[in-house]
């Protein structure tokens, strides 16, 4: 079944090509999935109980964790995600060196524009899931609207597209 | 200006910390403005100057830019043992209560009505991801604005070829991450004639 070691490589080696809390997941779905590790509703589940437990948004991670590996799996992935960060020593003790250089600039804007077409394959990867019709479609449109306007608590939106799946799916 | 606090013991930088990281819901947005309250305005622990400067270095680190956040700013209240503190008081906690959440969802998962409610959820999570992707993309198309269409052109292209790759090719995202980098630093690095960085220019082109 899962080998603990080469588990908690995949996730070490997703937080570590990742940045924010959220661009580790195409890098997970692509080798859960090919390991036969994770099904696909993990994923969206996953991120909507990170969405409603404390902490920063990348403990996500922590619930599909344990959904895939119970809570050896949660550990793992906690471990996995916390690690990298320390690499934050490195990086300030060299950037100060480096920041001037255009070229470094022009990379880390690259970066910044694939990490928003990671977010655009996560969006595709949770909507694209069984269980997701037409009408979720119009759940999800609705939840844009309201997030995007900033006056409704993400927590709220979620309570009532939950509210809403209720009463459409039961 | 108020004065300084005297430096935090070990054990209220885990409480503070642990309270930062039990208060946030939602993500990012509330975490960054609970650490400010925290570090900035009730203890003066750093001013604002500080803090930009080390979120920018949090930017450009793999992985969660708030981990890193907590390990800067534990190190400059505590050294190593603050370092240690500080990322247990943020992460055990709430670590723990998004397990014990996910447990109890396995326990429930089967009835209709959680299948119903979780119908509508999961595209909701969609829209919130979609959303994160769009705040990414603000100060790019900002700048855009500046730098003129064929900058947004490009951009564009970089991100929908980047987003393509993942769905349709199934490209790996080692790949893909250090590929745009390498584009951005092809395509996107500054002029040699803006004033600022003609010198650094020189010195990099040796």
């Amino acid at each position: 079944m899962i080998n603990p070691f080469i588990y908690f490589l995949l996730f070490l080696k997703a937080s570590l090509f990742s940045t924010g809390g959220f661009s580790n997941l195409p890098s997970l779905h692509q080798d859960l999935i090919a390991n036969g590790w994770a099904k696909e509703s993990y994923f969206g589940q996953s991120i909507a109980i990170g969405q409603i437990s404390p902490g920063p948004n990348g403990l996500w991670v922590i619930s599909l964790g344990y959904f895939t590996f119970g809570y050896a799996g949660a550990f793992l992935a906690l471990i996995a995600i916390t690690l990298p960060a320390l690499l934050v020593l490195v990086v300030s003790a060299g950037y100060i060196r480096i920041e001037h250089r255009t070229w470094v600039q022009g990379a880390m804007y690259g970066v910044s524009l694939a990490v928003i077409g990671l977010l655009l394959s996560v969006v595709w990867t949770i909507l694209h899931q069984p269980g997701v019709d037409w009408k979720g479609l119009l759940i999800a449109a609705g939840a844009f609207g309201l997030a995007l306007s900033r006056k409704v608590n993400i927590l709220i939106i979620l309570g009532l597209a939950g509210l809403v799946g209720y009463l459409v799916y039961r | 200006m108020k004065l300084q606090d005297p430096r935090p013991s070990k054990w209220q930088l885990f409480r503070i910390w642990a309270s930062v990281g039990l208060q946030s819901f939602g993500g990012g947005a509330s975490t960054t403005l609970l650490i400010q309250r925290a570090f900035i305005e009730k203890h003066n622990w750093l001013s604002i100057e500080e803090f930009t400067h080390l979120w920018n270095l949090c930017v450009i680190t793999p992985g969660i830019n708030l981990v890193a956040l907590t390990v800067l700013i534990g190190r400059k209240l505590g050294g190593v043992w603050g370092i240690v503190v500080s990322l247990a008081g943020l992460l055990l906690p709430s670590a723990t209560i998004t397990c014990l959440l996910a447990a109890t969802f396995k326990q429930i998962e089967n009835q209709a009505v959680v299948q119903a409610v979780l119908r509508g959820v999961i595209p909701a999570t969609g829209a919130i991801m979609l959303l994160v992707g769009w705040n990414f993309a603000l100060p790019i198309i900002r700048r855009g604005h500046k730098e003129g269409v064929l900058y947004l052109l490009g951009s564009s292209v970089v991100i929908i070829a980047c987003a393509l790759a993942i769905i349709l090719l199934k490209i790996s995202v080692i790949i893909i991450i250090p590929g745009a980098a390498f584009l951005g630093g092809l395509f996107f690095s500054p002029k040699p004639a803006s004033p600022l960085s003609t010198k650094e220019e020189q010195g990099e082109k040796q």
